[in-house]
């Protein structure tokens, strides 16, 4: 790659489903919540086990 | 689909199909738009130029990152319930004027939620809950501090029902910080997952929407009780969470003034009203974006001086971010989440309470009314055919259902002033990113 580069490489896009995450609407906005500003909850958990969720 | 856009003089291509975001100079983005139909002129792209460009655009696509066909298809949503929203208080001690729920009566009578029916609505999240193990309650009004013991004392109760069935309650309250004196901080900051505040930037800004029932700023009355809860918040979460109106396009400001103030978890939003005076219109959208782009140079800014902060709307997480389900089936209101009146109505969320063609049913009913339940949960981003050629739609899941209704009669046509803003905030989030990846790899250098 020469001219190009990859800022954001997401791992393949998964169609889990595992309902997990949390409501969108309990974040901030209550108004113009963006779902893709949330982070996989499942994810969270695997890299932080202490949070034991 | 290919996006291509810029910010200032950084150029990006962001696939939606593999939600990958890619930096090139100014002839990469004009190539691109070239392959993807536009008539721009290359006159300026040589041809040793073309050739590097056009491999990288193949490795690209080789690799999955350019041109990855969207997913179309996901899992049915399930009929577990996650989350209600309870209207703790139909009533509030401040007089904001662009407040959608009538200063808190929600166009009815003020009152406020009794136990008895706080407990029943517990009860109701937790028997609609199927297997999903952590429940969310949002305390809401009105001013939901005027029902305090209410409060705390479904706390208490959701708690030990949560944990008889082996699962367990996250809460979270939206306040005006009126009555945020030291011992409700103390039982906020002890149970409550996330506590939103409510504070609009600058007094001024502030004082002329956010009155009392005196019809006064409220400004000075609110903001030593919202710094010292942050104080003592710790690293628990919260959000200063404001409101900009058409009174103040120079939204930017009163970030800055809320970072400035010493909070550094911040929300701004435009606000929602047909208020001719407030009403954010097409005619103010180009300044609106103009303004996220400042803010986005100066958020920039205070980071680079070790001042930065979170500002909710520039958040994207392209790589850790929820699942295809998730995105595709948006907030859950009406489905997976419900709002919950003082007298135990059941509607979508807060946003349609009180409308009568939403109702849907009662907490002492047991369930929610299927028909209008089937209405949410079979929209989603694809019954949203607007969205279909847009860039953000894996992002922000078709917008809001409620917004999306009450501007244009249904849940699943977007409403196109909250779309454009919605689009700048993510290329700004994007621009973000990629100054923070940057910086990343010139450290590990």
């Amino acid at each position: 790659m020469n001219k190009i580069k990859t800022v954001a490489r997401p791992a393949e896009r998964k169609v889990t489903a595992c309902g997990e995450c949390r409501s969108t609407c309990q974040s901030a906005c209550k108004t113009s919540c963006t779902v893709g500003n949330q982070s996989c909850e499942r994810i969270q958990r695997e890299e932080n086990p202490e949070k034991n969720r | 689909m290919v996006h291509v856009f810029h910010y200032k003089e950084h150029y990006y291509i962001f696939d939606t199909g593999s939600s990958s975001l890619h930096e090139c100079d100014e002839k990469g983005a004009l190539l691109m738009r070239e392959k993807l139909g536009e008539a721009v002129d290359t006159s300026s792209v040589s041809e040793t130029e073309r050739k590097e460009y056009e491999a990288d655009f193949a490795e690209l696509e080789r690799q999955g990152l350019l041109f990855k066909e969207e997913v179309r298809a996901y899992p049915p949503k399930s009929n577990e319930v996650k989350a209600l929203c309870l209207h703790i208080c139909h009533d509030c001690n401040l007089r904001c004027r662009y407040c959608f729920a009538d200063e808190g009566a929600y166009h009815a009578k003020r009152e406020f939620m009794t136990l008895e029916v706080a407990q029943k609505a517990v009860d109701f999240l937790i028997e609609n809950s199927g297997n999903r193990k952590v429940l969310e309650t949002d305390f809401f009004g009105g001013e939901p501090l005027m029902n305090f013991d209410v409060v705390k004392e479904t706390v208490y109760y959701a708690k030990e029902q949560a944990a008889k069935r082996g699962k367990r309650f996250l809460f979270t309250l939206t306040t005006n910080g009126l009555l945020l004196k030291d011992d409700i901080a103390d039982f906020l900051n002890k149970e409550f997952e996330n506590v939103v505040l409510s504070l609009d930037g600058r007094k001024e800004v502030h004082d002329a929407v956010r009155k009392t029932v005196n019809g006064k700023g409220s400004f000075d009355l609110v903001i030593e009780n919202l710094k010292n809860f942050v104080k003592i918040r710790g690293d628990r979460h919260y959000y200063v969470r404001g409101t900009f109106t058409a009174k103040n396009l120079d939204f930017s400001k009163d970030v800055l003034f809320l970072a400035d103030s010493g909070f550094d978890s911040i929300s701004m939003e435009p606000v929602v009203t047909d208020i001719p005076d407030l009403a954010i219109t097409k005619e103010h959208l180009a300044r609106v974006c103009d303004e996220y782009d400042v803010l986005c140079d100066k958020y920039l800014e205070y980071e680079a001086k070790g001042k930065g902060f979170n500002f909710f709307h520039f958040n994207v997480d392209l790589e850790g971010g929820p699942c295809l389900s998730k995105r595709v089936s948006a907030c859950g209101a009406g489905n997976e989440y419900f709002s919950v009146l003082p007298n135990g109505d059941i509607y979508p969320c807060h946003q349609f309470a009180g409308d009568k063609d939403f109702r849907m049913g009662s907490v002492f009913e047991g369930k929610p009314d299927e028909n209008i339940r089937s209405k949410f949960k079979n929209s989603c981003l694809f019954t949203r055919k607007k969205c279909d050629g847009c860039f953000a739609k894996f992002i922000c899941s078709g917008g809001c259902s409620a917004n999306n209704y009450h501007y244009n009669g249904d849940i699943d046509e977007p409403y196109g002033i909250t779309c454009e803003m919605m689009k700048k905030r993510v290329e700004n989030a994007m621009h973000i990113l990629a100054v923070r990846k940057e910086k990343a790899a010139r450290e590990e250098r």
